[in-house]
């Protein structure tokens, strides 16, 4: 029965029926229209530098958009990733992309729950002294952290990329990761509390595990930061050991200035970690995003 | 006498957990604490002391003071006050367009259409691409011949060239840079805020005769605006401060068209190793975003 009224009414009915009560066919139709010509803008130029290094050199160098399905090849990925440089610059990017997420999370925990929980003389400036580091200019602090860098021999080492990384990440990482402690129930602590739990035992049992998705936003936002940056890594980074994927990228397109294949192709194998860990987070991410821009301090 | 030892002790116990809670709390700030004050906050002192010396990196021990010179020099630097301009339009410019464009988005977003789910969260990917691979990306899309956008002009008989080695077209493809990057988190946090709208605000509206315009100017904009204000101070902040959009693809020409406060600092340190100058334009940097900090930080203050 059902099936056949289904069949009967025309697409537009069919159309409205899948909308739901809320949105009519017309204002639907205004929206997707609306979100394919910004999706043209934002998502067409990454499309095309993903397809652009499956084609042959012939093709990438000539007015032709849309290449026969039968030439597409991964030769371009087979050859950059053979390289013994970028291999290493990958494996870089890796460990001062982990070190920092755990540094970060680690200390933006603390942090965090401290501002959170505790009652302390300075708490409320503390938190906001935190978060206007975030804006003074790094290109300022650059100059002297170089030189406190070169007092320490930590200039050329991987070590002092995860510092620098961290610092980057941690304003809005505590910031972000004490909006999520907030959300959760004194009455848990107290709770706890009255059966002979420390502190700590708390933060661990208690509110860790139901802040698994502040962490995992706080650690990819600690992730990317690290994984992205150029500037600190431009200036600390004085010998291939210690190159991270963005500043060999940039050596690598300089290098290769007329092979566009290789170049786009190291491109996109940069920002595959974090476009897979964004998909694994996105969830969070934009429930995160959204709802950190509006807690305030 | 029971009860007001009683008493006694309860206050002893209360001020004995205010204590170690006190000390708990400074104990967790502690590493947080000391990574920024020594990477973040000593430099940024250090720096603004720099700023009147003159030192350079090729002689790091070697420091002359020379109190305002540097500032001095400033004024009469043509390159600074070309820089200085563009950081303003630039910051003004993009921010604006993010800010216009994501509320654009923001009310597609916000639509409960099927599938608008995939495109709230396929749309932060532009947001989350490393720069370099954006500036790669751009850079690629504007050769002459085989790039993307000299294909689509070319169909239509549209002059064709390298855009970004034109100083009229370099800054505004720089402008597009920043626009594309951030609009996407502009749109999810306004989409966030117009959500959290209660629906009988517009059905007060609508009784008293409101259209569609009335109710996004009446409604929706005053009840976005805090968001709105604290997204927009963010981002003037990021893009004044911002170095690697500008550096990796234009790296500052041509001709200084796109040149920033920021990627002149840069140079000026470390390709010209004029640290006490770098540092001195820096510090004028640093007093235009504590301005825009205090801003935000009254703003967060009032939620």
């Amino acid at each position: 029965m059902a099936t056949e009224t289904t069949r009967e009414k025309n697409l537009v009915q069919r159309f409205d029926d899948w909308l739901g009560q809320e949105t009519t066919p017309k204002r639907a139709l205004a929206t997707y229209a609306v979100l394919a010509l910004y999706f043209g803008f934002l998502l067409v130029p990454v499309a095309w530098l993903v397809l652009s290094t499956l084609v042959s050199s012939d093709t990438l160098y000539s007015s032709t958009l849309v290449p026969s399905l039968t030439e597409l090849s991964l030769a371009n990925y087979a050859f950059v990733l053979g390289l013994g440089e970028f291999q290493g610059y990958f494996v870089n990017s890796l460990i001062v992309a982990v070190g920092t997420t755990a540094l970060t999370l680690v200390s933006g925990t603390l942090a965090g729950y401290a501002l959170s929980r505790f009652e302390f003389p300075g708490r409320k400036p503390m938190l906001l002294s935190f978060l206007s580091t975030q804006m003074l200019p790094r290109v300022l602090i650059l100059i002297p952290f170089f030189l406190v860098m070169l007092d320490l021999e930590l200039v050329d080492s991987l070590l002092g990329l995860v510092a620098a990384h961290t610092v980057l990440a941690l304003p809005f990482t505590t910031w972000l990761l004490k909006g999520y402690f907030d959300d959760i129930p004194r009455s848990l602590d107290e709770a706890a509390k009255m059966d002979g739990c420390s502190q700590v035992d708390i933060l661990v049992r208690i509110i860790a595990p139901l802040s698994l998705p502040g962490f995992a936003v706080a650690g990819f936002y600690s992730f990317i930061i690290s994984w992205n940056d150029f500037l600190m890594v431009s200036i600390l980074s004085q010998t291939a050991g210690t190159r991270t994927l963005p500043f060999g990228l940039q050596l690598f397109q300089s290098a290769n200035q007329v092979n566009w294949g290789l170049t786009l192709t190291a491109a996109v194998i940069t920002m595959i970690p974090v476009i897979v860990l964004f998909a694994l987070v996105q969830k969070w991410l934009v429930e995160g995003l959204a709802s950190g821009g509006m807690k305030g301090a | 006498m029971a009860t007001s030892s009683g008493t006694g002790s309860r206050y002893a116990a209360e001020f004995k957990s205010f204590v170690k809670e006190t000390w708990l709390g400074y104990a967790f700030m502690l590493p947080a604490s000391v990574l920024l004050g020594l990477i973040v906050i000593y430099p940024t002192l250090r720096g603004v002391h720099i700023s009147f010396f003159e030192m350079s990196l090729l002689q790091p021990g070697q420091e002359t003071f020379v109190a305002f010179q540097n500032f001095a020099a400033m004024a009469s630097d043509p390159k600074f006050w070309n820089a200085f301009g563009n950081s303003i339009l630039l910051t003004g410019v993009a921010v604006a367009l993010q800010y216009l464009l994501g509320l654009g988005l923001a009310l597609a977003l916000k639509e409960k259409v099927p599938g608008v789910a995939l495109f709230r969260s396929a749309s932060m990917i532009t947001w989350v691409l490393p720069v370099v691979v954006m500036v790669i990306i751009f850079r690629f899309m504007v050769q002459p011949g085989y790039g993307f956008l000299n294909i689509v002009l070319g169909w239509f008989n549209l002059p064709t060239s390298y855009w970004f080695g034109d100083p009229t077209t370099a800054f505004p493809l720089v402008v597009t840079m920043h626009v594309w990057r951030n609009v996407p988190f502009f749109a999810i946090a306004l989409m966030a805020a117009m959500q959290s709208i209660p629906e009988s605000l517009y059905e007060a509206a609508e009784m008293d005769g409101a259209g569609s315009l009335a109710k996004f100017r009446y409604v929706t904009l005053p009840q976005i605006s805090y968001v709105s204000m604290i997204m927009i101070v963010l981002h003037v902040i990021y893009t004044f401060n911002n170095f690697d959009i500008v550096f990796l693809s234009t790296g500052g020409g041509p001709l200084g068209s796109t040149e920033v406060l920021a990627t002149y600092v840069y140079k000026q340190a470390f390709q010209s190793y004029a640290l006490g100058y770098a540092a001195s334009v820096g510090v004028v940097m640093l007093v235009l975003l504590l301005a825009f900090t205090v801003v935000y930080v009254k703003l967060e203050d009032t939620e």
